[in-house]
């Protein structure tokens, strides 16, 4: 059932909040020993909650949702799936988590990631890798990871990731699930573990355009007390999402079909995807954006000392403590140049500038979300298009150009290869979220790659 | 363009500057550190080179609130 479905059925009367919670509960018990999707399930809270919920509170009435755990939830446990924050006890709820009680969400439990939230395979050494529902020998994509498979198996319709150069739209990719990477600004971060204060951005993750579209409505707006959100107001997304694609403007990012590595058969897939937009009633152009690709060096120059920075307590008193992946990445940001996060932000704002006139003449970019479909626990480097390259350096292509420009990039599911899914990236102007997931919802209307479930699902 | 070795600091320097900044790794973290800055350096310097230095670096939190 999607989220909006559970929703609607809590709100007739079909089932209670805590039946509901019940219910995703005990999905999670009898299932997630084969994913690994949770670090910290909350069942006695949950149910209390639950219990102690009002009769009407707000449009996630009665929802279980799981949150990344880099999201805080007071009295829980925060590890960041890290040895550094094993024993680490939010102290309160980060404003995301304050947004969802209020809205009536049930706060289901901590949800595996990439340690720190900093890489894209949710393989902590501290506590185990989360497994790909559609095949448990695979990755699920990262940094949310646990958060693409709790909602891949159906053990919750809908969860929180945090996206920084790929973390939600990668995992929904490769599990088969719909993740939105709001514009940076629209959501509060406070309460999150930052990687990188100019980049990151937490956002949602459910089966369909429609359920993410409820939960970021749901989270997103100016928080007073944190100075990283925007004072724009944006459009609503629920609101006018059945609004359909006639008579937008769609370009296609050609590089990213034509000019780096890519596995064919994904490609088919997207293309295929872009021609249903074009039926659906779309104007669909291939556009060349290879100045893009800067964005992907400039992320690394700026992403780097950020990080470094906000763990410089811990790796001076930690660094053993980290996985050799994210200590390796963090000392790298340690010890560039302090030239190089000024560079980075100039050449930022310069490739915005030169972004502008792709965002003014189209309303949505469409291009392949990876360039691969999930590879195998360990198997590093992968073969994309006959080419043997390191899994991250595979990815930044396709994700740090909208993390460097701060727009808002939805992943949907739009096909299979052997048997896995594979995502389409539909990317909007800054703050519009609201025609991007639009897109989304007119193309899972006209096709069923959203309700495709794994083989074990339930 | 300097040559490559020009801008590649050397392991003890990389050392004095991590324990400068209060951290302390391993030799092989710090090797790790050098490779990756044998890739990134020649691109900083490109960038350095190409980016208008009268241009003020994007927003804190925002790349460019007007650009997109």
């Amino acid at each position: 059932m999607t989220l909006v479905a559970l929703a609607a059925a809590i709100e007739r009367g079909d089932l209670s909040p805590r039946e509901a919670v019940e219910d995703a509960l005990d999905r999670i018990e009898r299932r997630d020993a084969a994913y690994n999707s949770f670090i910290t399930v909350r069942a006695e809270e949950a149910l209390a909650e639950a219990d102690a919920l009002p009769a009407k509170t707000g449009p996630l009435h009665g929802v279980p949702i799981g949150v990344k755990d880099v999201i805080d939830v007071a009295g829980t446990l925060t590890t960041a799936a890290s040895k550094v924050l094993a024993d680490n006890v939010a102290t309160a709820d980060a404003t995301v988590v304050m947004r969802l009680r209020r809205a009536g969400a049930v706060i289901v439990g901590k949800l595996n990631t990439h340690e720190f939230a900093w890489g894209a395979s949710t393989t902590s050494e501290a506590f185990g890798p989360a497994r790909n529902p559609w095949d448990t020998e695979r990755i699920c994509g990262g940094s949310s990871g646990g958060s693409g498979a709790a909602v891949a198996a159906g053990l919750v319709p809908g969860a929180l990731g945090t996206d920084t150069a790929g973390s939600v739209r990668i995992p929904a990719a490769l599990c088969g699930v719909t993740g939105i990477r709001p514009t940076t600004g629209r959501v509060p971060n406070r309460g999150v573990i930052p990687v990188s204060w100019t980049y990151d951005t937490v956002g949602p993750l459910a089966r369909t355009a429609e359920d993410c579209a409820l939960l970021l409505d749901v989270i997103a707006g100016p928080d007073p007390t944190d100075p990283s959100t925007t004072p724009s107001m944006a459009e609503p997304c629920l609101d006018g999402i059945e609004r359909g694609v006639d008579g937008l403007r769609v370009g296609v990012v050609s590089h990213l079909l034509d000019d780096v590595p890519l596995d064919p058969r994904v490609g088919t897939a997207v293309e295929e995807a872009i021609g249903e937009l074009a039926s659906l009633g779309a104007t669909v152009e291939r556009v060349d954006a290879r100045f893009l690709r800067r964005a992907e060096v400039v992320q690394q120059l700026v992403m780097l000392p950020e990080a470094a920075e906000a763990h410089l307590p811990w790796l001076r008193t930690r660094l053993a403590d980290y996985g050799a992946d994210v200590r390796a990445r963090l000392l790298a940001g340690l010890l560039l140049p302090s030239s190089a996060p000024v560079t980075g932000q100039r050449a930022r704002r310069a490739l915005a500038h030169e972004a502008r006139p792709l965002f003014e003449r189209y309303d949505v970019l469409a291009a392949p979300e990876m360039p691969i479909v999930a590879p195998r626990i360990g198997e590093d480097p992968v073969e994309v298009g006959g080419e043997r390259i390191a899994y991250r350096l595979s990815l930044i292509p396709f994700n740090s150009p909208w993390s460097c420009l701060g727009v808002p990039t939805v992943s949907v599911p739009c096909g299979l290869v052997g048997g896995l899914p594979v995502g389409l990236a539909l990317t909007g102007r800054r703050l519009g979220e609201a025609t991007v997931l639009r897109v989304a919802h007119a193309f899972q209307q006209a096709t069923d790659w959203h309700e495709r479930r794994p083989p074990d699902a339930v | 363009m300097e040559p490559e070795s020009s801008l590649v600091p050397s392991l003890d320097e990389l050392r004095a500057l991590a324990r400068a900044q209060g951290v302390e790794p391993t030799d092989a973290d710090l090797e790790g550190v050098l490779g990756f800055l044998r890739t990134v350096l020649p691109s900083l310097r490109e960038l350095e080179e190409a980016t208008q230095r009268d241009v003020p670096p994007a927003g804190m939190y925002l790349p460019d609130p007007e650009a997109t």
